[in-house]
């Protein structure tokens, strides 16, 4: 048998498992998924938020992720577990992966949650 | 990058030229054609139910409000783009979250993933084939667990969702033939891993 055709039956074989993992989706979260579609669909009737308030924060946010990588980078201390190669290409993949300006917009709540950490709070801004 | 102008085949549903009310009535036949696989994506990269839920109906909010305009065709991709970011989002936030904790002599234990806690409910037609259906899941989503992140995506449009691969193309912002590649790249090495987690089924 060419290994083309294992290849093809092997793919077809990870969709059926996929497919009936899906299947077995119990009744409670087929149900929060129906509250989750209805709940996008009124989308459809409320008014577009202006564009010039989801670039505002662009400049902000981009300096605090920027401070964030210098800081975990720099800063961090020495690892201590033996799997640290694996973790860091993990986190550098995660951290440094492709941005898509189109949809820099979607980035936002995640650098609006940074800035809101308390961490990033300095010493002078602590001093009354 | 690749243009949401190309053609892309197949998955059309008559929606463009059409009214609001034909708008309405076709984005939610996609999203409920979607949302089951959506989420069970989600809860493939983030192993965490009320996680995945948010991040599906994040993706269905921002697809409907922002590109509920554009033809029904390019809807498929679009979804899954918005999706996959969404799912990297969160892993950032855990890979900061952790660093975080671990930097004040913390642990993340309570991020942990609990198979048993986050299994799907079994159904109860055939209790024996529910088992071997989740154990085959469960191995299939380890060896995702192994491949870079570009292979897993890859993998997880092409395969579970069925997207062609001008569609994935969009869906992961790169041409078709970095697609290919890492698609190509996440078979043989499934095939690989999964080898030693029954062959006969598999490849049967």
């Amino acid at each position: 048998m060419s290994d083309e055709k294992d290849a093809s039956r092997f793919e077809r074989n990870t969709k059926r498992v996929f497919d009936e993992s899906v299947a077995a989706l119990d009744a409670a979260t087929r149900s929060r998924l129906t509250k989750a579609r209805h709940r996008a669909l009124e989308e459809l009737e409320s008014p577009r938020r202006g564009w010039q308030w989801t670039l505002a924060p662009v400049g902000v946010g981009t300096l605090a992720a920027a401070a964030l990588v210098v800081w975990f980078t720099i800063g961090q201390p020495p690892p201590a577990t033996e799997d640290l190669q694996a973790t860091s290409l993990t986190d550098l993949e995660l951290l440094l992966a492709e941005e898509d300006l189109e949809m820099l917009d979607e980035e936002l709540d995640f650098y609006g949650w940074l800035e809101e950490q308390p961490e990033f709070v300095t010493a002078d801004d602590s001093v009354g | 990058m690749t243009g949401l102008a190309l053609t892309i085949a197949g998955q059309e549903m008559g929606l463009d030229g059409e009214g609001a009310l034909d708008t309405g009535a076709a984005i939610e036949a996609f999203l409920k054609d979607v949302e089951m696989r959506a989420y069970r994506i989600a809860l493939m990269g983030v192993r965490d139910r009320d996680e995945a839920l948010d991040i599906v109906q994040d993706a269905m909010i921002r697809l409907v409000r922002r590109y509920s305009h554009r033809p029904s065709v390019e809807w498929p991709p679009l979804f899954f783009r918005i999706l996959q970011n969404r799912i990297r989002d969160m892993q950032r936030r855990r890979t900061v979250r952790s660093r975080v904790l671990s930097f004040f002599g913390g642990t993340a234990s309570e991020e942990e993933f609990d198979p048993i806690a986050e299994a799907p409910a079994p159904r109860n037609e055939n209790p024996l084939e529910q088992v071997q259906a989740d154990d085959a899941m469960q191995a299939l989503e380890r060896a995702l667990d192994s491949l870079p992140a570009r292979q897993r995506e890859a993998f997880t449009l092409r395969n579970f969702e069925g997207l062609d691969v001008a569609q994935t193309a969009v869906a992961m912002n790169c041409t078709e033939g970095s697609v290919k590649t890492h698609y190509s790249r996440a078979v043989h090495r499934l095939r690989e891993v999964l080898a030693g987690h029954g062959e006969e089924h598999w490849n049967e």
